[in-house]
């Protein structure tokens, strides 16, 4: 029952506009302090990798923010699935929310990908089956963007690009098992495996801190975010001259 | 301090890395807030005007 209170209130613009001004302060404020302790734990007090030496160190900003993309996207075609079936308003515009943050993430974790790439491999760029999908990944976003942008009738942007963003979503786990499944030259899974990581734990710490200030961070992107596209969409809602009074 | 900002001689590949996603992360910020201000902006335009 009270599942089922949650979920129609999640339904409700005012509601989760309220919900989303109230949070944003402690999901960012919490984020900010994760990051700058991470950042110090990882360029400072973790020691320096017997193979890779201090580069290991570009692992505190290219990992977070390449399970970023993938975990914005899931977010995204969740939402969208959620506004398909039940026609929830609120869920399409936590989806067209996500987008541009996914699609700039995805543009880090590329780039910060392509810095770690030279030093290691000799190359900024391969045509490697991980570092291709996660291309396609922005390419999905972009595609999800110009859709919901040449579409005039919202309620039709929102249907088209919901189907897109969850049929788009396959190639989330092809991103996380192309290292499995093809010869690449990307190194496979060093924390998110089954069993124990692979790293000593005075590398791994300011990298789960990491993790979780990102994550922090992305639902504080996604509030502000969201609490713009809930205004835009409910223009004539007689809640918008409340909470803006 | 120099030894830090070089990294081994990585700091030339490490430094624009982090540069680049934490220039992002600010980013993402800034265009999130403005975003909003500019949707407050107009939702506050329709109520003058329907007044």
């Amino acid at each position: 029952m009270a599942t089922w209170t949650w979920f129609h209130r999640l339904a409700s613009p005012p509601h989760v506009y309220a919900f989303a001004r109230r949070w944003t302060p402690w999901f960012g404020g919490f984020a900010g302090i994760a990051m700058v302790v991470a950042l110090y734990g990882g360029l400072v007090l973790a020691p320096e990798d017997y193979q890779q030496k201090d580069a290991f160190r570009m692992v505190y900003v290219h990992a977070p923010t390449a399970w970023l993309s993938l975990m914005i996207y899931t977010t995204m075609a969740i939402a969208a699935a959620v506004g398909l079936i039940w026609r929830m308003k609120v869920a399409h515009a936590a989806a067209a929310a996500c987008a541009p943050v996914g699609a700039w993430f995805t543009v880090a974790a590329l780039g910060t990908g392509m810095l770690w790439g030279k030093p290691m491999w000799g190359a900024y760029w391969v045509w490697d089956p991980r570092l291709t999908a996660e291309l396609v990944l922005l390419f999905l976003y972009f595609g999800y963007m110009g859709l919901r942008a040449s579409i005039e009738d919202p309620v039709k942007a929102d249907k088209a690009s919901a189907m897109l963003a969850v049929v788009g979503v396959i190639n989330v786990p092809i991103i996380k098992f192309s290292v499995e499944w093809w010869n690449s030259l990307h190194q496979t899974a060093t924390v998110m495996q089954m069993g124990k990581p692979k790293m000593d734990f005075d590398m791994l710490w300011p990298l789960l801190l990491m993790f979780v200030a990102f994550a922090l961070y992305f639902v504080t992107v996604l509030l502000i975010r969201l609490r713009a596209e809930l205004l835009r969409r409910e223009r004539n809602a007689t809640w918008i001259r409340e909470v803006l009074a | 301090m120099s030894e830090f900002l070089d990294m081994g001689g990585y700091g030339k590949y490490l430094w624009p890395a982090f540069a680049l996603g934490f220039g992002i992360v600010v980013l993402n910020l800034v265009l999130a807030l403005n975003s909003l201000t500019g949707a407050k902006q107009d939702a506050r335009k329709r109520i003058e005007m329907s007044q």
